[in-house]
């Protein structure tokens, strides 16, 4: 696999902020790759300074090839989209398209044929006349992926792609995003783990500017499944100091405890609670016989494994 | 090479297809057309107006000298450097910053294109407009003055058209790099009129001394019009002053725009 893009130890300060903190990773030709994290991760910052919007504090990026001192040459094989994009209100949209088609370098006629091509693949041909001024928030968003791909750019850079969106909006942008990650390489940020499951090979995950994790999202997933019981409990008295105690005593003689062998981790959610469990069979057997015992009202119990939003949760917790 | 010329002229191409939607290409020549014929015109109807005031005591004798025709196109001049000024300053104020505040510049900074081009490009615009607008009221103003004081010789016109313009480009080229120094337009425009007005007014009270600031051309074109540049060489370091001021505010606006690019 080729690498498309490189960075090394990519750094930005905003006077006395760091807002990325020396990151590291590579992205391969054909891959889609979501930079996810918490609002305020440092993803726009990062984002920007890829597409050449910003410069670096520290660190190096070689893109296609290019690096440093003409780095700003390897823009023609990038495509960005910004969060909200501005166009030109007084401009139609098939007029942006073909200007956006100029600027990268296409002569007029090719120019004008690609941004025909791409708003009917972003359905916009309807409204390519229409002035800007007068689309929607969805509208934009495709006609800003129009743009960033009127010259067949080798890398699509978007940030938050669909978080502005509403859930029509979304649906149609997510829709185009999977076909088009066919075709280019892709690297969008998000905040939320759904798009990037649902989008993406691989995934960034970033924490206060430093990556926490990144990898293959289906590697990811596996390294990190775990397996847990999930309990549902009445709300009576004896379920519930039930719970009290058994939690207590397992905290209290963690590494003694007989269950503490199979018995990761319990977390109360209102009236669930959730062992993460190492083995699961003894686990369910200590635990149904234990259960029996202290006649504790049990009105669910499930098996199951943790979920990639759970290790993004603990991954970029504070 | 080829290419980057080709993608400034693609640019430049939009200013002006922006500056004939927002109609700014019609309503800025129309207020310096209008400036131009009303400034003959007032002056030539001027005792009939005073006399009509009717304030004035039964049997007063008022007699203005008729002007001549060069004076007229002189006081258009200076109308064109006051009101023609402010009106294409308000124009050009937001040019670099509205596009920065609303994000739209950096959609296409992104784009293989020189800063450069995008500042040029705008440069272009604001200075087709001003030329555009100040030979349309001129040439307004000399056909009238033509029809009411007498002609006045075409190479005077042009002359001063000339000198007078230089000085709109470089009030225009402040304009812009003003626009991208500062976030607001208004302060962008309050800068430009400052420093025009503050380099006028050095020009103005110490003209022996000063007289090679770009401050000095307005009067410089006036003398053009009515008869003619008095001291030469001192006008000609005006005009290499200008041009050097013009090269370095379009240069600073370029590398403030590379610089601060990102912070939209």
């Amino acid at each position: 696999m080729t690498t498309l893009l490189e960075v090394k130890g990519l750094t930005k300060t905003f006077g006395a902020v760091q807002a990325v903190g020396g990151i590291d990773f590579s992205i391969h030709v054909g891959r889609c790759v979501a930079l996810l994290g918490p609002n305020g991760a440092g993803k726009t910052t990062t984002i920007r300074m890829i597409a050449g919007l910003l410069s670096q504090t520290a660190g190096t990026m070689r893109f296609h090839g290019f690096v440093k001192g003409d780095y700003g040459k390897g823009k023609v094989h990038i495509g960005y989209l910004p969060q909200s994009p501005s166009f030109y209100n007084w401009m139609s949209g098939l007029e942006y398209a073909v200007y956006a088609g100029r600027l990268c370098g296409l002569p007029a006629g090719t120019a004008l044929k690609r941004a025909k091509e791409l708003l009917e693949r972003v359905g916009l041909s309807g409204a390519a006349k229409r002035r800007i001024g007068s689309y929607s928030g969805g509208m934009k968003q495709r006609l800003g992926l129009a743009q960033a791909l009127v010259h067949s750019p080798k890398l699509l850079i978007m940030d938050e792609p669909v978080s502005a969106l509403d859930p029509i909006g979304r649906r149609e942008v997510l829709g185009l995003l999977q076909e088009l990650k066919e075709e280019t390489t892709v690297l969008f940020s998000t905040h939320a783990l759904h798009d990037a499951e649902e989008l993406c090979d691989d995934v960034i995950i970033i924490r206060k500017g430093q990556i926490a994790l990144q990898g293959n999202i289906a590697a990811i997933r596996n390294e990190h499944r775990k397996p847990i019981i999930e309990l549902q409990l009445e709300q009576d008295e004896v379920s519930i100091k039930w719970f009290t105690d058994y939690k207590d005593r397992l905290s209290r003689w963690s590494d003694e405890a007989q269950e503490a062998s199979f018995i990761q981790n319990i977390e109360q959610q209102g009236a669930a609670v959730r062992f993460t469990v190492r083995e699961v069979d003894s686990a369910r057997q200590h635990l149904l016989e234990v259960l029996t015992r202290e006649k504790v009202k049990v009105s669910r119990l499930e098996i199951g494994h943790t979920s990639l939003e759970d290790l993004f949760m603990k991954v970029v917790a504070p | 090479m080829t290419s980057s010329f080709t993608r400034l002229l693609v640019m430049v191409q939009k200013e002006l297809l922006e500056l004939v939607r927002s109609l700014k290409l019609l309503w800025v020549p129309l207020v310096f057309v209008l400036l131009g014929v009303m400034q003959p015109a007032s002056m030539y109807y001027m005792p009939l107006i005073l006399e009509k005031a009717g304030n004035i005591t039964e049997g007063a004798v008022i007699e203005i000298p008729q002007p001549l025709g060069s004076e007229v196109l002189a006081q258009t001049l200076q109308q064109f450097g006051t009101l023609g000024l402010l009106v294409l300053v308000l124009v050009g104020m937001s040019s670099v910053s509205g596009e920065r505040n609303s994000g739209a510049a950096s959609l296409i900074l992104v784009k293989p294109i020189a800063v450069f081009s995008f500042t040029a490009s705008k440069w272009t615009a604001l200075l087709l407009l001003a030329w555009g607008s100040l030979s349309a009221g001129y040439l307004a103003s000399w056909y009238y003055t033509g029809l009411l004081f007498g002609d006045v010789q075409a190479s005077k016109v042009l002359g001063s058209l000339l000198v007078f313009g230089l000085w709109l480009s470089f009030a225009m080229t402040l304009t812009l790099f003003f626009s991208t120094l500062l976030r607001s337009s208004a302060a962008a425009a309050f800068s430009t009129l400052g420093t025009a007005a503050a380099l006028s007014l050095l020009a103005g009270l110490l003209p022996k001394k000063l007289g090679w600031l770009p401050g000095s051309l307005s009067s410089f074109a006036y003398q053009t019009a009515v008869s003619d540049i008095a001291n030469v060489s001192l006008f000609g370091w005006a005009l290499a002053c200008t041009f050097t001021l013009m090269a370095a505010a379009l240069t600073g606006a370029s590398w403030l725009l590379r610089r601060s690019s990102a912070i939209d």
